[in-house]
């Protein structure tokens, strides 16, 4: 029976895309960056903490994206950057095609920056290359101190970790130390950041990697 | 991780490469999955199966799948080594410079055709 070589990659459609997303904001100078998280891990709140520390220094555009509602959009434009929503209605995770079609929405020629919230899932947006520079996870020291075992793949792609909600360890049972042992064991090169997005700790020394990161200084 | 989706572009793959090569029917589609791709076989030989039922060319077709294991490649010593559970540290060493040198794949190789 013919043997018909094939030798092409299932997610290529989306590879391409994402090269195409990533072309057009390189020739903008433009850095990308992809927040992912479980529901509730305070992504939407590092944002608005975020724009109103750096509003001034850096041009951030946002890229919302939900399964459902424009209520985190109206937050974030609230925190004064141009926002984009994206309602997937049912599909769990952004894919480069949903990107590039964002993009034509913000003014890419005044931005420094681009954040891209993706849906809260900490499965499948990992496996989605949106074109971005960067992948930041954020967890939360609410969620359980086991899920970087149990969720490796989303650990492995990021470059970047936030812990947030540090001013809940008191209430909470989470050894902070064999969380960050999990991490740096699928991910040695992963940067980590121990935040309260509530309090505000740790939100400056964020901030000030970000400025660095925005024009291309690591 | 969306197994009937990543089903579905397989099978919308075949479908045209059997239409360019004229293939009367596609017996067997083999693919390469890897251990750290987040890919269930299980759930995607289940979906291939649903799928190709309601597909002219492919009714009956056989989906192989070539597990790919999860393996790392140490700067420090050289070696190689299995990951077990993401781990990238090497167990022979125990240095922590270490890359991914196959375990990712999600690759359609060729399909068998009459």
């Amino acid at each position: 029976m013919p043997r018909v070589m094939i030798a092409q990659n299932i997610l290529a459609p989306n590879e391409a895309i994402a090269t195409e997303v990533r072309q057009a904001l390189v020739k903008c100078q433009v850095r990308m960056l992809n927040i992912m998280s479980s529901p509730g891990a305070g992504k939407t709140t590092l944002l608005e903490r975020t724009l109103a520390r750096l509003r001034e220094q850096v041009k951030i555009g946002v890229i919302e994206g939900d399964i459902e509602t424009s209520a985190d959009a109206a937050r974030i434009e609230a925190a004064g950057a141009e926002t984009v929503q994206i309602n997937t209605r049912g599909a769990c995770h952004l894919e480069a095609h949903m990107i590039r079609d964002a993009l034509t929405e913000l003014d890419l020629a005044s931005l420094d920056l681009v954040i891209i919230e993706n849906i809260g899932n900490l499965v499948c947006p990992a496996a989605w290359n949106l074109g971005e520079d960067l992948r930041v996870v954020v967890m939360s020291v609410a969620e359980g101190d086991d899920k970087p075992a149990k969720y490796p793949q989303m650990f492995a792609v990021a470059q970047v970790l936030i812990i947030n909600k540090l001013d809940l360890l008191p209430h909470v049972d989470y050894d902070l130390e064999k969380v960050k042992r999990q991490v740096l064991a699928i991910n040695p090169r992963l940067r980590l950041f121990e935040m309260s997005c509530r309090t505000g700790m740790g939100i400056e020394a964020w901030c000030a990697w970000l400025t660095t990161f925005s024009r291309g200084e690591c | 991780m969306h197994e009937l989706a990543i089903a579905q572009s397989i099978v919308d793959v075949v479908e045209q490469r059997a239409h360019e090569c004229q293939a009367a029917r596609v017996k067997a589609v083999r693919i390469q999955i890897g251990e750290a791709s987040g890919v269930a076989t299980d759930s995607l030989t289940f979906s291939f199966a649903m799928l190709a039922g309601c597909s002219p060319i492919l009714n009956g077709a056989r989906l192989s799948v070539e597990c790919v294991p999860h393996r790392a490649r140490c700067r420090h010593c050289a070696q190689d080594f299995a990951v077990k559970d993401f781990v990238l540290r090497c167990p022979i060493c125990a240095e922590w410079s270490t890359e991914t040198i196959s375990g990712t794949e999600c690759q359609i190789l060729e399909m068998e055709i009459e």
